[in-house]
């Protein structure tokens, strides 16, 4: 039986730093599994940047970072995480620079930093337009040199605990095809964000499904926020493709078919580079109103042509190769046709300050996690800066808990029975639905009725829906290929099953809060409501498979919710 | 109107049930689906769900998806179906799996093998000490100087190209080496770790196998050109003096030869660089009635051509310096087979044909290290 003293599930940035620091102590074994070799995790799509207040082109300070993400957040977020990880920021850059992330760079040789949205400095350290690549490829290197051990494509079934301790998870073999139990006295979930139930428009990878998030729902684990998910103002008309917010920090345009800069009316002070909420909203009202682009008039262009061939090319490459080949439109020459994407999962596990879940034992890091530092809209530049944060603050809290626990005695053999026969009966079952299409309807349902402007009215059908096609699946979505390596079927049908979970909850919280704040946007209450909503939702399956909705209150410590402007 | 249709004939091998691969030819439609792997997803959303492939990001940052096409390996997902469709003219796209992994299943090969090379090799940052307190000052040329190599996404399109892999499993993939060079680059990785990098690079990745045939510039998704960096670190590792390594006697034994006579010596090769005696080779030849010159006749105009040859070291800093003992013994061998003073006669007659030397040489020359 495969055991560690610490098990790290994810491999992205949160997963792969949280590896790094939970080794350092070398009586410490760590391990780390994903479904997919490391550096393919999305983390590696991030591209504009991360921030912190390292003051390296205006005067900062992390008081100001922190300011700025709690205002972004619509107040939302809990003041006493930002401020941890807003100090640590400069700490962390200086890090993985050591490490060899090749930042972009000043002429004096120290790192740059260029505006982002929602930031009242520049203070977004980058490397051109692929951050998020470069941190990931070198913090791989650095888990090699460290000799961490991976457990590559390898899918996470269940979470294992016993109410107070976590024991271990149930995981899925995909290349030999077994199910395994791996014994673990700690377990930190970095499975990263579940926008996919936006099927159709999202910038995600295809396989950030949740799965960790979903598999605490089904322990009973709480949910936090889950209403909160964030929609990205660019993403490539066609296709949902990120076109990073450095497109607008280097001065990129958002025009309307009139050709009109339009975020003038929404943001006049910041235009294009006002938080991703408010532009993501602007771009949506645009389109609704008949100021669209196009012969259909569904998308807004992101205008980068005056910014010149060269400098593209320089800061922007991977958007210039984006908008070739996933578009067919050269930006050198032509506005790019963007309508904005499901992106950000602000809501996820609820954690307190560590990653600590209310499981001994069991953390959360990343975008799995909701600890909350986004609150109800996450800041560009931000995303990186927490799951490296977080991944190393769960790892360190994680690396001292085990030192001073056991294993707790148990084989797991009934736990890989139970789910042999899970996946057994997903193969037994008579094929009456199509997993495709079905991911499809509930992708047309999260967008068009939980997207950017929501009733509840529609919420309330999309509930419905979200339900009938549980049902549909448990019914007749069976697993087709009956093989055992490499059985994708399986494994999108797993996914799949966890996003329904997610997409659930998503829209029950969308519909118990009855208010406007941040991403979450609500025709019915276009105000935010303090008084009754300045908090947290939480939701839990119980036992007898209900959802149980209640609320936290948030940690204010610094600043009092004013009205969001900019 | 019915909708034109295109074949996609795709490898298929399940090791559990099937005894060998096998080829299925799928109807796809040709228009309307945007890359390669859109295809894929056709095949497997509508005609066939048990078809296995790898995907993840879909816009070209992850690296899961490389496949051959046509014989060729590319990123499913940055590969425009359309294009694909114009260059078929009716005939099927064959879709395979990249050469040189073993298959798991169907177009889905181990990765673990070129992944484990980056570990072996140890490719990674080692600061370099003391290590400053806020960040390392690195100038905007020098982050521009491996801009490309870490462009890479580790997809393997190349190694599955690679001529040197193909004939050495050892060869640790243009990748590999691409990712040495970049850190090779940086002002910040210790020296010793870049010396310890190069001697893998040589020692456990066979880098002096590369025979340069480009493959991998070709089908890098991405712009990397590993064959160059191939080549950087070869001189690297010369000028790092790695010399008991046959590659950098045999980058010896060109310059020293060239700078010597004017010309490398093929007879001369196998025992400069491996320690194998040549006469046995030099008899069969003789035997069987062949011309052979054991040093390459003497150029007229050489002492010039010597001059010419320091002046352009002295402006493109080679990586390794002559081998001024080395030359003196070729020298000597040189006026014992053509009973001639190399400083004096040669320097006679070349005077008699100055311009002709000039306009030949210069270009030779400046050919010779334009190249490294």
């Amino acid at each position: 039986m495969l055991e560690y003293d610490v098990l790290i599930v994810g491999a992205g940035g949160a997963g792969l730093y949280a590896a790094l620091w939970a080794s350092q102590n070398p009586k410490i074994k760590v391990g780390v599994m994903s479904k997919v070799y490391p550096v393919r995790s999305h983390t590696g799509a991030a591209e504009g940047g991360i921030n912190a207040a390292l003051a390296n082109v205006a005067e900062d300070h992390p008081e100001k970072h922190a300011f700025d993400t709690v205002k972004g957040s619509d107040y939302l977020a809990d003041q006493d995480a930002v401020g941890i990880m807003t100090k640590l920021a400069p700490e962390i850059i200086y890090d993985i620079e050591h490490r060899g992330v090749p930042f972009s760079r000043l002429p004096d040789g120290r790192i740059a930093q260029r505006p982002f949205g929602g930031a009242s400095f520049p203070r977004t350290c980058y490397a051109a337009d692929r951050t998020g690549l470069v941190i990931l490829h070198t913090l791989y290197d650095q888990t090699l040199k460290q000799g961490v051990e991976f457990l590559n494509e390898w899918f996470l079934l269940n979470i294992i605990h016993n109410g107070e301790r976590v024991l271990g998870v149930t995981a899925l073999d995909i290349k030999e095809g077994g199910v395994h139990f791996i014994k673990a006295k700690a377990v930190i979930v970095a499975t990263g964000g579940h926008a996919r139930m936006y099927w159709n428009r999202t910038s995600n990878a295809l396989g950030n499904t949740g799965d960790g998030t979903a598999a605490a729902l089904r322990v009973g684990l709480p949910l936090k926020d889950m209403e909160f998910v964030q929609f990205h103002p660019t993403g490539l008309r066609k296709t949902g493709i990120l076109i990073t917010e450095g497109a607008r920090g280097e001065g990129g345009y958002l025009i309307n078919k009139d050709g009109e800069r339009f975020m003038k009316k929404y943001a006049p002070e910041k235009m294009e580079l006002a938080p991703r909420d408010i532009v993501a909203r602007s771009i949506e009202k645009e389109i609704l109103e008949g100021r669209g682009c196009g012969p259909e008039g569904d998308y807004i262009c992101l205008d980068l042509r005056h910014l010149g061939e060269k400098k593209l090319m320089e800061r922007l490459p991977q958007t210039v190769e984006h908008a070739r080949v996933y578009e067919g439109v050269d930006p050198v020459k032509e506005p790019i046709p963007i309508r904005p994407t499901a992106h950000y999962s602000m809501g996820g596990i609820d954690t307190d300050k560590y990653g600590l879940t209310e499981i001994k034992g069991l953390y959360a890091a990343g975008e799995a996690a909701c600890i909350s530092v986004h609150g109800a809209n996450r800041l560009g530049g931000n995303s990186l800066l927490d799951i490296l944060v977080f991944g190393k603050i769960a790892a360190e809290h994680a690396a001292e808990y085990v030192i001073g626990v056991e294993h707790l005695p148990t084989d797991g053999m009934g736990y890989v029975k139970r789910e042999e026969e899970f996946i057994k009966s997903l193969m037994d079952k008579e094929p009456k639905e199509n997993l495709s299409r079905m991911r499809r309807e509930m992708g047309d349902i999260m967008t068009s009725k939980v997207g950017i402007f929501r009733e509840e009215g529609p919420m309330k059908e999309a509930l419905n829906e979200i339900r009938e096609l549980k049902e549909r699946a448990k019914a007749g979505l069976a697993v087709v290929d009956k093989s055992k390596r490499f059985n994708i079927n399986l494994v999108q049908t797993l996914e799949f099953l966890n996003l329904l979970d997610l997409a659930e909850v998503t829209t029950l919280c969308a519909i118990e809060r009855r208010e406007s704040r941040g991403a979450h946007y609500r025709l019915d209450y276009p105000q935010r409501n303090d008084e009754n909503f300045l908090k947290h939702s939480i939701i839990r399956r119980k036992e007898d498979g209900t959802l149980q909705h209640g609320w936290k209150d948030v940690v204010i410590t610094k600043w009092q919710p004013q009205e969001r402007k900019y | 109107m019915s909708q034109e249709k295109i074949i996609l004939k795709v490898y298929r091998y399940n090791p559990e049930v099937d005894e060998k691969p096998h080829y299925r030819e799928y109807e796809v439609p040709s228009e309307g689906i945007q890359t390669l792997l859109d295809a894929l997803f056709y095949i497997q959303e509508n005609l066939d769900p048990t078809l296995s492939f790898r995907f993840f990001c879909r816009a070209a940052v992850c690296g899961s998806c490389a496949m051959k096409v046509n014989g060729i390996s590319r990123l499913a997902c940055k590969t425009p179906f359309k294009n694909l469709v114009e260059r078929a003219n009716g005939r099927p796209i064959t879709v395979e799996p990249l050469n040189f992994l073993s298959v798991i299943k169907d177009l889905v090969v181990d990765h673990d093998k070129p992944f484990d090379n980056l570990k072996q090799l140890q490719i990674w940052c080692e600061p370099k000490q003391p290590i400053p307190k806020k960040e390392y000052r690195i100038s905007p040329e020098e982050v521009k100087e491996y801009e490309r190599p870490t462009n890479c996404i580790l997809c393997f399109a190349c190694y599955g190209s690679c001529e040197a892999v193909m004939d050495d499993p050892k060869y640790a993939g243009p990748f590999a080496f691409s990712r040495v060079f970049r850190y090779l680059l940086d002002s910040r990785v210790d020296e010793d770790h870049k010396r310890q990098m190069v001697k893998n690079a040589m020692e456990v990745g066979d880098i002096w196998g590369c025979v340069q045939c480009q493959k991998c510039i070709y089908v890098c998704p991405k712009g990397v050109r590993p064959a160059e960096d191939i080549q950087n670190i070869r001189g690297k590792a010369a000028e790092y003096g790695f010399k008991e390594y046959p590659g950098v006697k045999k980058l010896q034994h060109f310059v020293d030869w060239v700078y010597a006579t004017g010309q490398i010596n093929r007879l001369a090769l196998p025992e400069e660089v491996y320690g194998v005696d040549p006469t046995p080779l030099i008899n069969k030849f003789k035997e069987r009635g062949a011309e052979v010159w054991e040093v390459p006749k003497p150029l007229s105009g050489l002492l010039e051509f010597r001059d010419l040859i320091l002046e352009v070291m002295k402006e493109k800093k080679p990586h390794l310096d002559i081998d001024f003992r080395h030359v003196r013994r070729i020298d000597k061998k040189v006026e014992e087979v053509f009973n001639t003073d190399v400083c004096t006669k040669v320097f006679q007659q070349f005077e008699e044909r100055r311009e002709d030397f000039f306009s030949r040489f210069w270009k030779k020359i400046s050919e010779f290290f334009g190249a490294h």
